[in-house]
Protein backbone atom coordinates (compact mmCIF):
# COMPACT_ATOMS: atom_id res chain seq x y z
CA UNK A 1 0.00 0.00 0.00
CA UNK A 2 1.01 3.38 -0.31
CA UNK A 3 3.18 4.34 2.68
CA UNK A 4 1.26 7.92 2.62
CA UNK A 5 -1.71 6.33 2.42
CA UNK A 6 -0.85 4.41 5.36
CA UNK A 7 0.21 7.78 7.38
CA UNK A 8 -3.19 9.35 6.92
CA UNK A 9 -5.01 6.67 7.47
CA UNK A 10 -2.78 5.63 10.69
CA UNK A 11 -2.86 9.58 11.70
CA UNK A 12 -7.00 9.37 11.08
CA UNK A 13 -6.99 6.55 13.28
CA UNK A 14 -4.99 7.82 15.93
CA UNK A 15 -7.71 10.41 16.27
CA UNK A 16 -10.14 8.31 16.15
CA UNK A 17 -9.25 6.85 19.33
CA UNK A 18 -8.72 9.78 21.42
CA UNK A 19 -12.11 10.80 20.41
CA UNK A 20 -13.54 7.90 21.63
CA UNK A 21 -11.90 8.11 25.02
CA UNK A 22 -12.87 11.77 25.01
CA UNK A 23 -16.40 10.79 24.31
CA UNK A 24 -15.90 7.65 26.75
CA UNK A 25 -14.41 10.21 29.55
CA UNK A 26 -17.54 12.51 28.77
CA UNK A 27 -19.92 9.85 29.81
CA UNK A 28 -17.96 9.01 32.92
CA UNK A 29 -17.27 12.20 34.31
CA UNK A 30 -21.03 13.48 33.70
CA UNK A 31 -22.69 10.81 35.27
CA UNK A 32 -20.30 11.04 38.28
CA UNK A 33 -20.68 15.34 38.64
CA UNK A 34 -24.66 15.13 37.95
CA UNK A 35 -24.77 12.25 41.13
CA UNK A 36 -22.81 14.67 43.34
CA UNK A 37 -25.89 16.67 43.16
CA UNK A 38 -27.31 16.73 46.82
CA UNK A 39 -31.55 15.61 46.88
CA UNK A 40 -33.16 14.01 43.57
CA UNK A 41 -36.16 14.84 41.59
CA UNK A 42 -38.27 12.53 44.20
CA UNK A 43 -37.02 14.90 47.11
CA UNK A 44 -38.13 17.89 45.08
CA UNK A 45 -42.13 16.39 44.07
CA UNK A 46 -42.14 15.26 48.25
CA UNK A 47 -41.43 19.57 49.11
CA UNK A 48 -44.04 20.30 46.75
CA UNK A 49 -46.05 18.58 48.38
CA UNK A 50 -47.23 16.07 45.18
CA UNK A 51 -46.06 12.05 46.59
CA UNK A 52 -46.88 10.98 50.04
CA UNK A 53 -44.24 8.74 51.71
CA UNK A 54 -44.88 5.13 50.32
CA UNK A 55 -45.08 7.00 46.97
CA UNK A 56 -41.86 8.54 47.21
CA UNK A 57 -40.18 4.81 47.66
CA UNK A 58 -41.73 3.43 45.18
CA UNK A 59 -41.02 6.11 42.81
CA UNK A 60 -37.35 5.76 44.29
CA UNK A 61 -37.57 1.88 43.27
CA UNK A 62 -38.76 2.34 39.82
CA UNK A 63 -36.38 4.76 38.99
CA UNK A 64 -33.26 2.71 40.62
CA UNK A 65 -32.44 5.48 42.77
CA UNK A 66 -32.61 3.45 45.69
CA UNK A 67 -29.39 1.18 44.52
CA UNK A 68 -25.70 2.22 44.71
CA UNK A 69 -23.68 5.05 42.86
CA UNK A 70 -22.29 2.02 40.71
CA UNK A 71 -25.08 0.02 40.25
CA UNK A 72 -26.95 3.24 39.04
CA UNK A 73 -23.62 3.46 36.77
CA UNK A 74 -23.82 0.13 34.83
CA UNK A 75 -27.57 0.36 34.75
CA UNK A 76 -26.90 3.74 32.41
CA UNK A 77 -23.86 3.30 30.96
CA UNK A 78 -25.64 -0.10 29.34
CA UNK A 79 -28.65 2.09 27.93
CA UNK A 80 -26.14 4.22 26.70
CA UNK A 81 -24.52 1.83 24.91
CA UNK A 82 -27.87 0.61 23.54
CA UNK A 83 -28.89 3.87 22.29
CA UNK A 84 -31.64 4.13 25.25
CA UNK A 85 -31.31 7.77 26.58
CA UNK A 86 -34.11 6.89 29.50
CA UNK A 87 -37.13 8.32 30.69
CA UNK A 88 -37.28 12.11 32.31
CA UNK A 89 -37.95 11.50 35.76
CA UNK A 90 -39.77 14.68 35.78
CA UNK A 91 -42.27 14.35 33.30
CA UNK A 92 -41.98 10.44 32.75
CA UNK A 93 -41.54 11.09 29.31
CA UNK A 94 -38.70 9.61 27.14
CA UNK A 95 -35.90 11.58 27.20
CA UNK A 96 -35.57 10.80 23.41
CA UNK A 97 -39.05 12.27 23.12
CA UNK A 98 -37.84 15.91 24.88
CA UNK A 99 -34.07 16.02 22.85
CA UNK A 100 -36.32 15.49 19.92
CA UNK A 101 -38.74 18.30 20.28
CA UNK A 102 -35.81 21.00 21.21
CA UNK A 103 -32.72 19.74 19.21
CA UNK A 104 -34.13 21.09 15.64
CA UNK A 105 -34.88 24.49 17.06
CA UNK A 106 -31.48 24.55 18.72
CA UNK A 107 -29.84 23.39 15.17
CA UNK A 108 -32.07 25.93 13.66
CA UNK A 109 -30.23 28.63 15.80
CA UNK A 110 -26.85 27.54 15.33
CA UNK A 111 -27.43 27.14 11.50
CA UNK A 112 -28.55 30.01 11.24
CA UNK A 113 -26.06 31.64 13.52
CA UNK A 114 -23.21 29.81 12.21
CA UNK A 115 -24.63 30.62 8.33
CA UNK A 116 -24.41 34.59 9.10
CA UNK A 117 -20.89 34.03 10.27
CA UNK A 118 -19.52 32.28 7.83
CA UNK A 119 -21.53 34.67 5.01
CA UNK A 120 -20.00 37.58 7.24
CA UNK A 121 -16.83 35.83 8.35
CA UNK A 122 -15.27 35.42 5.23
CA UNK A 123 -17.26 37.30 2.50
CA UNK A 124 -16.09 41.17 4.19
CA UNK A 125 -12.39 40.15 4.75
CA UNK A 126 -12.26 38.74 1.07
CA UNK A 127 -13.99 42.53 -0.06
CA UNK A 128 -11.53 44.39 1.87
CA UNK A 129 -8.77 42.04 0.22
CA UNK A 130 -9.70 43.00 -2.86
CA UNK A 131 -10.62 46.73 -2.69
CA UNK A 132 -8.38 47.61 0.36
CA UNK A 133 -9.34 50.93 0.78
CA UNK A 134 -13.17 50.63 0.84
CA UNK A 135 -15.20 50.85 3.59
CA UNK A 136 -14.69 46.86 3.94
CA UNK A 137 -11.54 47.40 5.72
CA UNK A 138 -13.43 49.40 8.65
CA UNK A 139 -16.40 46.60 8.41
CA UNK A 140 -13.90 43.51 9.17
CA UNK A 141 -12.08 46.10 12.27
CA UNK A 142 -15.70 46.83 13.78
CA UNK A 143 -17.09 43.27 13.61
CA UNK A 144 -13.56 41.82 14.82
CA UNK A 145 -13.52 44.16 18.35
CA UNK A 146 -17.17 43.71 18.56
CA UNK A 147 -16.97 39.86 18.87
CA UNK A 148 -13.95 40.94 20.87
CA UNK A 149 -15.80 42.98 23.42
CA UNK A 150 -18.89 42.57 23.29
CA UNK A 151 -20.39 39.45 25.24
CA UNK A 152 -23.57 38.10 23.68
CA UNK A 153 -25.67 38.08 27.28
CA UNK A 154 -25.05 41.68 27.75
CA UNK A 155 -26.35 42.77 24.06
CA UNK A 156 -28.74 39.92 24.15
CA UNK A 157 -30.61 41.32 27.14
CA UNK A 158 -29.90 45.21 26.21
CA UNK A 159 -31.90 43.60 22.71
CA UNK A 160 -34.40 42.10 24.55
CA UNK A 161 -35.18 45.75 26.58
CA UNK A 162 -34.78 47.87 23.74
CA UNK A 163 -36.45 46.43 20.75
CA UNK A 164 -39.23 43.57 22.66
CA UNK A 165 -39.87 45.93 25.86
CA UNK A 166 -39.61 49.61 24.62
CA UNK A 167 -40.15 49.66 21.46
CA UNK A 168 -42.11 46.68 20.84
CA UNK A 169 -40.45 45.72 17.38
CA UNK A 170 -39.87 41.96 18.47
CA UNK A 171 -42.06 39.62 20.65
CA UNK A 172 -40.51 39.38 24.00
CA UNK A 173 -40.35 35.81 23.97
CA UNK A 174 -39.52 33.54 21.03
CA UNK A 175 -37.81 36.03 18.35
CA UNK A 176 -35.41 33.99 16.29
CA UNK A 177 -34.02 36.50 14.17
CA UNK A 178 -32.47 38.91 16.73
CA UNK A 179 -30.52 36.07 19.02
CA UNK A 180 -29.62 34.48 15.31
CA UNK A 181 -28.29 37.94 14.11
CA UNK A 182 -26.14 38.71 17.65
CA UNK A 183 -24.55 35.27 17.44
CA UNK A 184 -24.08 35.63 14.19
CA UNK A 185 -22.07 38.99 14.10
CA UNK A 186 -20.24 37.01 17.21
CA UNK A 187 -18.90 34.51 15.24
CA UNK A 188 -18.55 36.30 11.88
CA UNK A 189 -15.95 38.80 13.91
CA UNK A 190 -13.91 35.71 14.96
CA UNK A 191 -13.49 34.20 11.79
CA UNK A 192 -12.83 37.91 10.08
CA UNK A 193 -10.43 38.50 12.49
CA UNK A 194 -8.18 35.05 11.59
CA UNK A 195 -9.05 35.48 8.28
CA UNK A 196 -8.18 39.12 7.54
CA UNK A 197 -4.93 38.55 9.46
CA UNK A 198 -4.09 35.94 7.29
CA UNK A 199 -4.50 37.31 4.03
CA UNK A 200 -2.70 40.85 4.93
CA UNK A 201 0.32 38.10 5.74
CA UNK A 202 -0.50 35.58 2.62
CA UNK A 203 -0.72 38.73 0.31
CA UNK A 204 2.99 39.53 0.97
CA UNK A 205 4.23 36.14 -0.11
CA UNK A 206 6.41 35.30 -2.91
CA UNK A 207 3.97 33.12 -4.78
CA UNK A 208 1.59 36.07 -4.60
CA UNK A 209 4.19 38.09 -6.05
CA UNK A 210 4.81 35.81 -8.70
CA UNK A 211 1.03 35.83 -9.55
CA UNK A 212 1.23 39.11 -9.77
CA UNK A 213 4.35 39.11 -11.97
CA UNK A 214 2.42 37.09 -14.47
CA UNK A 215 -0.24 39.79 -14.81
CA UNK A 216 -2.35 38.17 -12.75
CA UNK A 217 -6.45 39.77 -12.32
CA UNK A 218 -6.38 40.53 -8.41
CA UNK A 219 -9.59 39.30 -8.44
CA UNK A 220 -8.21 36.09 -9.91
CA UNK A 221 -5.40 36.54 -7.23
CA UNK A 222 -7.64 37.27 -4.15
CA UNK A 223 -10.10 34.32 -4.81
CA UNK A 224 -7.77 31.82 -6.57
CA UNK A 225 -4.50 32.29 -4.52
CA UNK A 226 -5.12 34.12 -1.09
CA UNK A 227 -8.39 32.94 0.21
CA UNK A 228 -7.98 28.89 -0.58
CA UNK A 229 -4.19 29.04 1.22
CA UNK A 230 -5.80 31.64 4.45
CA UNK A 231 -9.15 29.51 5.01
CA UNK A 232 -6.82 26.84 6.30
CA UNK A 233 -6.72 28.91 9.46
CA UNK A 234 -10.51 29.01 9.30
CA UNK A 235 -10.63 25.33 8.57
CA UNK A 236 -8.74 24.70 11.69
CA UNK A 237 -10.64 26.17 13.98
CA UNK A 238 -14.04 25.03 12.53
CA UNK A 239 -14.37 22.30 15.72
CA UNK A 240 -13.87 25.39 18.39
CA UNK A 241 -16.30 27.56 16.39
CA UNK A 242 -19.23 24.71 16.14
CA UNK A 243 -18.38 24.48 20.31
CA UNK A 244 -18.59 28.43 20.89
CA UNK A 245 -21.76 28.57 18.37
CA UNK A 246 -23.66 25.49 21.09
CA UNK A 247 -22.73 27.30 23.91
CA UNK A 248 -23.63 30.13 22.76
CA UNK A 249 -26.71 29.27 21.11
CA UNK A 250 -27.75 27.93 24.62
CA UNK A 251 -27.69 31.46 26.39
CA UNK A 252 -29.10 32.99 23.76
CA UNK A 253 -32.00 29.91 23.67
CA UNK A 254 -32.24 31.31 27.58
CA UNK A 255 -32.01 35.19 27.34
CA UNK A 256 -34.61 35.24 24.23
CA UNK A 257 -37.23 32.58 25.71
CA UNK A 258 -36.35 30.16 22.87
CA UNK A 259 -37.43 26.49 22.94
CA UNK A 260 -33.99 24.43 22.73
CA UNK A 261 -31.39 22.37 24.51
CA UNK A 262 -30.07 24.97 26.87
CA UNK A 263 -33.91 25.99 28.10
CA UNK A 264 -34.46 22.18 28.48
CA UNK A 265 -31.08 21.86 30.63
CA UNK A 266 -31.58 25.24 32.46
CA UNK A 267 -35.25 23.34 33.64
CA UNK A 268 -33.69 20.08 34.30
CA UNK A 269 -31.23 21.51 36.60
CA UNK A 270 -33.52 23.54 38.44
CA UNK A 271 -36.05 20.20 38.67
CA UNK A 272 -33.23 18.32 39.57
CA UNK A 273 -34.31 15.89 36.77
CA UNK A 274 -30.88 14.35 36.16
CA UNK A 275 -31.62 11.78 33.58
CA UNK A 276 -32.08 15.20 31.07
CA UNK A 277 -29.43 17.04 32.62
CA UNK A 278 -26.94 14.06 31.39
CA UNK A 279 -28.07 13.20 28.06
CA UNK A 280 -27.73 16.95 27.38
CA UNK A 281 -24.23 17.03 28.39
CA UNK A 282 -23.75 14.07 26.80
CA UNK A 283 -24.84 14.86 23.94
CA UNK A 284 -23.88 18.33 23.17
CA UNK A 285 -19.98 16.92 24.39
CA UNK A 286 -20.25 13.75 21.74
CA UNK A 287 -21.29 16.62 19.31
CA UNK A 288 -18.20 18.92 19.75
CA UNK A 289 -16.31 15.96 19.95
CA UNK A 290 -17.16 14.66 16.56
CA UNK A 291 -17.01 18.29 15.36
CA UNK A 292 -13.39 18.18 15.81
CA UNK A 293 -12.77 14.97 14.81
CA UNK A 294 -14.30 15.84 11.78
CA UNK A 295 -12.37 19.29 11.50
CA UNK A 296 -8.90 17.20 12.23
CA UNK A 297 -9.66 14.59 9.21
CA UNK A 298 -10.54 17.66 7.14
CA UNK A 299 -7.46 19.61 7.93
CA UNK A 300 -5.47 16.17 7.24
CA UNK A 301 -7.18 15.63 3.74
CA UNK A 302 -6.60 19.12 2.36
CA UNK A 303 -3.25 19.72 4.45
CA UNK A 304 -0.13 16.95 3.63
CA UNK A 305 1.73 18.84 6.11
CA UNK A 306 -0.45 18.40 9.28
CA UNK A 307 -0.27 14.04 8.38
CA UNK A 308 2.26 13.52 10.12
CA UNK A 309 1.82 10.66 13.15
CA UNK B 1 11.45 49.68 15.37
CA UNK B 2 8.93 49.98 17.32
CA UNK B 3 6.73 46.90 18.92
CA UNK B 4 3.38 48.88 17.11
CA UNK B 5 4.98 49.08 13.90
CA UNK B 6 6.51 45.83 13.93
CA UNK B 7 3.00 44.00 14.43
CA UNK B 8 1.18 46.29 11.52
CA UNK B 9 2.23 43.43 9.23
CA UNK B 10 -0.27 40.59 11.44
CA UNK B 11 -3.49 43.01 10.36
CA UNK B 12 -4.65 45.18 12.50
CA UNK B 13 -3.18 48.34 12.72
CA UNK B 14 -2.51 49.38 16.10
CA UNK B 15 -2.45 53.10 16.46
CA UNK B 16 -5.77 53.55 15.21
CA UNK B 17 -6.94 51.42 18.33
CA UNK B 18 -4.70 53.46 21.03
CA UNK B 19 -7.32 56.23 21.50
CA UNK B 20 -9.55 53.27 22.37
CA UNK B 21 -7.70 52.03 24.79
CA UNK B 22 -6.37 55.38 26.78
CA UNK B 23 -10.85 55.39 27.38
CA UNK B 24 -10.63 51.79 28.41
CA UNK B 25 -7.62 52.30 30.99
CA UNK B 26 -9.32 55.05 32.21
CA UNK B 27 -12.92 53.65 32.54
CA UNK B 28 -11.17 50.08 34.42
CA UNK B 29 -9.35 52.75 36.95
CA UNK B 30 -12.31 54.25 37.65
CA UNK B 31 -14.11 50.78 38.37
CA UNK B 32 -11.08 49.80 40.19
CA UNK B 33 -11.09 52.99 41.98
CA UNK B 34 -14.81 52.73 42.58
CA UNK B 35 -14.86 48.97 44.29
CA UNK B 36 -11.81 50.06 46.45
CA UNK B 37 -13.80 52.90 48.00
CA UNK B 38 -17.58 51.61 47.37
CA UNK B 39 -18.07 51.99 51.48
CA UNK B 40 -17.74 55.59 50.76
CA UNK B 41 -19.56 56.04 47.95
CA UNK B 42 -22.61 54.29 48.96
CA UNK B 43 -25.56 56.33 49.77
CA UNK B 44 -27.57 53.43 51.33
CA UNK B 45 -27.42 50.36 53.12
CA UNK B 46 -27.22 48.44 49.83
CA UNK B 47 -28.79 45.33 51.46
CA UNK B 48 -31.78 47.68 52.95
CA UNK B 49 -35.10 46.77 52.04
CA UNK B 50 -37.87 49.99 51.93
CA UNK B 51 -41.16 50.34 50.66
CA UNK B 52 -40.51 52.29 47.74
CA UNK B 53 -40.19 50.09 45.39
CA UNK B 54 -39.09 50.38 41.56
CA UNK B 55 -38.79 54.28 41.78
CA UNK B 56 -37.28 56.32 39.23
CA UNK B 57 -33.82 58.16 39.82
CA UNK B 58 -34.83 61.22 41.92
CA UNK B 59 -32.88 63.29 44.95
CA UNK B 60 -32.97 60.45 46.94
CA UNK B 61 -32.35 58.01 45.20
CA UNK B 62 -29.71 58.87 42.16
CA UNK B 63 -30.58 55.72 40.35
CA UNK B 64 -34.00 54.74 41.75
CA UNK B 65 -34.92 51.87 43.36
CA UNK B 66 -35.12 47.88 42.44
CA UNK B 67 -37.87 45.80 42.94
CA UNK B 68 -37.36 45.15 46.91
CA UNK B 69 -36.45 48.94 47.38
CA UNK B 70 -32.99 49.02 47.36
CA UNK B 71 -31.02 51.62 45.91
CA UNK B 72 -30.27 50.75 42.28
CA UNK B 73 -26.94 53.07 42.84
CA UNK B 74 -25.65 52.17 46.19
CA UNK B 75 -25.53 48.13 45.06
CA UNK B 76 -24.39 49.06 41.64
CA UNK B 77 -21.50 50.45 43.60
CA UNK B 78 -20.58 47.77 46.00
CA UNK B 79 -21.68 45.32 42.84
CA UNK B 80 -19.01 46.82 41.23
CA UNK B 81 -16.01 45.57 43.62
CA UNK B 82 -17.83 42.07 43.75
CA UNK B 83 -18.86 41.46 40.31
CA UNK B 84 -14.34 42.39 39.58
CA UNK B 85 -13.42 40.19 42.46
CA UNK B 86 -15.45 37.02 41.80
CA UNK B 87 -14.31 37.58 38.09
CA UNK B 88 -10.61 38.01 38.41
CA UNK B 89 -10.72 34.93 41.31
CA UNK B 90 -12.20 32.46 38.98
CA UNK B 91 -9.07 33.64 36.20
CA UNK B 92 -6.93 33.01 38.25
CA UNK B 93 -8.27 29.92 39.28
CA UNK B 94 -7.96 28.81 35.88
CA UNK B 95 -4.37 30.70 35.23
CA UNK B 96 -2.79 28.61 38.27
CA UNK B 97 -4.84 25.10 37.37
CA UNK B 98 -4.00 25.57 33.90
CA UNK B 99 -0.91 26.79 34.42
CA UNK B 100 0.17 23.85 36.80
CA UNK B 101 -1.23 21.02 34.71
CA UNK B 102 0.46 22.09 31.45
CA UNK B 103 3.73 22.30 33.31
CA UNK B 104 3.58 19.72 34.78
CA UNK B 105 2.20 17.65 31.84
CA UNK B 106 4.91 19.19 29.73
CA UNK B 107 7.87 18.18 32.39
CA UNK B 108 6.58 14.78 33.08
CA UNK B 109 6.81 13.68 29.73
CA UNK B 110 4.56 12.28 26.94
CA UNK B 111 2.26 9.47 29.18
CA UNK B 112 1.67 12.61 31.73
CA UNK B 113 1.16 14.65 28.40
CA UNK B 114 -1.30 12.55 27.08
CA UNK B 115 -3.14 11.79 30.16
CA UNK B 116 -3.60 15.36 31.21
CA UNK B 117 -3.89 17.58 27.48
CA UNK B 118 -6.59 14.36 27.72
CA UNK B 119 -8.26 16.07 30.98
CA UNK B 120 -8.49 19.00 29.03
CA UNK B 121 -10.02 18.12 25.92
CA UNK B 122 -12.34 16.62 27.78
CA UNK B 123 -13.15 20.15 29.41
CA UNK B 124 -13.16 21.67 26.21
CA UNK B 125 -15.44 19.14 24.72
CA UNK B 126 -18.41 20.55 27.38
CA UNK B 127 -20.49 23.39 26.96
CA UNK B 128 -18.88 25.92 29.19
CA UNK B 129 -22.26 27.20 30.47
CA UNK B 130 -23.53 23.84 31.17
CA UNK B 131 -20.74 22.31 32.70
CA UNK B 132 -20.65 25.16 35.13
CA UNK B 133 -24.32 24.80 36.25
CA UNK B 134 -24.11 20.72 36.35
CA UNK B 135 -20.59 21.84 38.82
CA UNK B 136 -22.69 24.20 40.74
CA UNK B 137 -25.70 22.32 41.41
CA UNK B 138 -23.29 19.34 42.68
CA UNK B 139 -21.35 21.49 44.84
CA UNK B 140 -24.30 23.71 45.97
CA UNK B 141 -24.66 27.12 44.56
CA UNK B 142 -22.80 29.76 46.36
CA UNK B 143 -19.54 32.17 45.60
CA UNK B 144 -16.83 29.22 45.79
CA UNK B 145 -18.57 26.76 43.29
CA UNK B 146 -19.40 29.82 41.11
CA UNK B 147 -15.13 30.54 41.22
CA UNK B 148 -14.31 27.12 40.89
CA UNK B 149 -16.58 25.99 38.44
CA UNK B 150 -15.72 28.83 36.20
CA UNK B 151 -11.84 28.56 37.10
CA UNK B 152 -11.84 24.96 35.90
CA UNK B 153 -13.89 25.72 32.61
CA UNK B 154 -11.62 28.71 31.81
CA UNK B 155 -8.24 26.42 32.93
CA UNK B 156 -7.92 25.03 29.62
CA UNK B 157 -6.74 28.17 27.70
CA UNK B 158 -4.02 28.62 30.27
CA UNK B 159 -3.26 24.99 29.78
CA UNK B 160 -3.16 25.04 26.20
CA UNK B 161 -0.82 28.52 25.67
CA UNK B 162 1.42 26.74 28.25
CA UNK B 163 2.00 24.09 26.41
CA UNK B 164 2.79 26.10 22.95
CA UNK B 165 4.92 28.37 24.83
CA UNK B 166 6.64 25.30 26.68
CA UNK B 167 7.27 23.66 23.08
CA UNK B 168 8.85 27.07 21.72
CA UNK B 169 11.37 27.22 24.69
CA UNK B 170 12.24 23.76 25.00
CA UNK B 171 13.77 24.24 21.10
CA UNK B 172 15.79 27.43 22.65
CA UNK B 173 19.33 26.69 23.75
CA UNK B 174 19.26 27.92 27.22
CA UNK B 175 16.81 24.39 28.36
CA UNK B 176 19.45 22.12 26.35
CA UNK B 177 21.70 24.50 29.08
CA UNK B 178 20.49 23.65 31.70
CA UNK B 179 19.44 20.00 31.14
CA UNK B 180 22.83 19.40 30.62
CA UNK B 181 24.25 20.59 33.77
CA UNK B 182 21.84 18.47 35.28
CA UNK B 183 18.90 20.03 36.17
CA UNK B 184 16.29 17.86 36.90
CA UNK B 185 12.72 17.95 34.22
CA UNK B 186 10.16 19.75 36.56
CA UNK B 187 13.46 22.09 38.00
CA UNK B 188 13.72 23.36 34.11
CA UNK B 189 9.86 23.47 33.73
CA UNK B 190 9.34 25.57 36.81
CA UNK B 191 12.84 27.23 37.90
CA UNK B 192 14.03 27.97 34.31
CA UNK B 193 10.61 27.85 31.50
CA UNK B 194 8.41 29.29 33.83
CA UNK B 195 9.05 32.87 33.90
CA UNK B 196 9.24 32.74 30.38
CA UNK B 197 5.98 31.41 30.15
CA UNK B 198 4.56 34.15 32.36
CA UNK B 199 4.10 36.52 30.02
CA UNK B 200 1.77 34.67 27.65
CA UNK B 201 -0.21 33.61 30.90
CA UNK B 202 -0.45 37.18 31.80
CA UNK B 203 -1.44 38.05 28.42
CA UNK B 204 -4.06 34.82 28.04
CA UNK B 205 -4.96 36.14 32.13
CA UNK B 206 -6.37 39.93 30.39
CA UNK B 207 -8.24 38.06 27.67
CA UNK B 208 -9.76 35.64 30.28
CA UNK B 209 -10.90 37.91 33.01
CA UNK B 210 -13.69 40.00 31.00
CA UNK B 211 -14.80 36.99 29.73
CA UNK B 212 -15.36 35.36 33.69
CA UNK B 213 -17.01 38.24 34.88
CA UNK B 214 -19.37 38.08 31.91
CA UNK B 215 -20.12 34.42 32.80
CA UNK B 216 -20.59 34.99 36.40
CA UNK B 217 -22.98 37.27 35.20
CA UNK B 218 -24.56 34.89 33.23
CA UNK B 219 -24.68 31.90 36.11
CA UNK B 220 -26.16 34.31 38.29
CA UNK B 221 -28.93 36.06 35.90
CA UNK B 222 -29.86 31.86 35.83
CA UNK B 223 -30.43 32.08 39.22
CA UNK B 224 -27.11 29.54 39.92
CA UNK B 225 -24.56 32.26 40.63
CA UNK B 226 -23.94 34.02 44.44
CA UNK B 227 -27.27 34.30 46.67
CA UNK B 228 -30.35 36.15 45.76
CA UNK B 229 -29.35 39.33 47.87
CA UNK B 230 -25.37 39.29 47.06
CA UNK B 231 -25.57 42.99 44.62
CA UNK B 232 -23.31 40.98 41.85
CA UNK B 233 -24.06 42.76 38.35
CA UNK B 234 -25.76 39.36 37.30
CA UNK B 235 -27.67 39.08 40.13
CA UNK B 236 -29.22 42.84 39.51
CA UNK B 237 -29.54 42.00 36.00
CA UNK B 238 -31.69 39.09 37.23
CA UNK B 239 -33.70 40.31 39.81
CA UNK B 240 -34.93 43.45 37.77
CA UNK B 241 -35.54 41.72 34.26
CA UNK B 242 -38.51 40.82 35.72
CA UNK B 243 -39.43 44.63 36.20
CA UNK B 244 -38.30 46.01 32.55
CA UNK B 245 -41.74 47.97 32.01
CA UNK B 246 -41.88 49.35 35.75
CA UNK B 247 -38.22 50.09 36.64
CA UNK B 248 -36.28 50.37 33.10
CA UNK B 249 -33.26 51.82 35.33
CA UNK B 250 -32.92 48.76 37.57
CA UNK B 251 -31.68 46.64 34.69
CA UNK B 252 -30.12 49.15 32.87
CA UNK B 253 -27.62 50.35 35.34
CA UNK B 254 -25.68 47.01 35.78
CA UNK B 255 -25.78 46.16 32.18
CA UNK B 256 -24.34 49.52 31.37
CA UNK B 257 -22.03 48.79 33.85
CA UNK B 258 -21.15 45.04 33.09
CA UNK B 259 -21.28 46.16 29.42
CA UNK B 260 -18.57 49.44 29.89
CA UNK B 261 -16.32 47.33 32.04
CA UNK B 262 -15.96 43.90 29.91
CA UNK B 263 -15.66 45.79 26.76
CA UNK B 264 -12.53 47.71 27.98
CA UNK B 265 -11.09 44.76 29.92
CA UNK B 266 -11.30 43.17 26.46
CA UNK B 267 -9.76 45.75 24.58
CA UNK B 268 -6.88 46.23 27.01
CA UNK B 269 -6.52 42.24 26.83
CA UNK B 270 -6.84 42.86 23.04
CA UNK B 271 -4.13 45.49 23.11
CA UNK B 272 -1.78 43.55 25.11
CA UNK B 273 -2.37 40.34 22.96
CA UNK B 274 -1.30 42.36 19.62
CA UNK B 275 1.24 43.87 21.45
CA UNK B 276 3.12 41.37 23.15
CA UNK B 277 2.56 38.02 21.82
CA UNK B 278 1.19 38.70 18.00
CA UNK B 279 2.58 35.11 17.34
CA UNK B 280 0.04 32.99 19.09
CA UNK B 281 -2.94 35.46 18.33
CA UNK B 282 -4.85 32.13 17.17
CA UNK B 283 -4.41 29.97 20.13
CA UNK B 284 -6.33 32.43 22.16
CA UNK B 285 -10.50 32.47 20.78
Amino acid sequence: MNPRLVRLLGSIGLDLLRSLAIAAGIVVFTFFVIRMIPGDVVDLKGIEGSLTYSQQSAMREELGLNRGWLDQFWLWLGMVFSGDLGMSARYSTPIADLLATVIPSTLALGAAALGIGLVLGIGLPTLACLFPRSIFVALVEFITIWSITIPTFSIGILCVIVFAVWLGWIPAIGNFAVPALILGLDIAGTIAKMLHEDMTEIQTADFIRTARAKGLARVRIVLRHILPNALTTVIALIGLILASVLTGALTMEIVFGLPGLGTLALQAIKGRDYPVVQAVIIWLGFAVVMANFVTDMVQKLVDPRLRNL
Amino acid sequence: MSAASISRAGGLSLPRWSRLTYVAIIIVAIALFVSVTSPLLVTHDPYMFSASMNEPPNAEHILGTDDQGQDVYSRLVTGTGLSLLYGASAALVALFLGGLVGLFAMALGKVAEGILFGLVDLIRAMPGILFALAFIVAFEPGVESVILALGISFAPNFALITRATYLQQTARPYTSAAKVLGASRLRVAFVHILPNVAGALITQFAIILPRCIVSESVLSFLGLGVSPETPTWGRMIASATSYTEDAPHAVLAPIIALSLVTFSLAIIGNELRTRFDPSRRRIAL
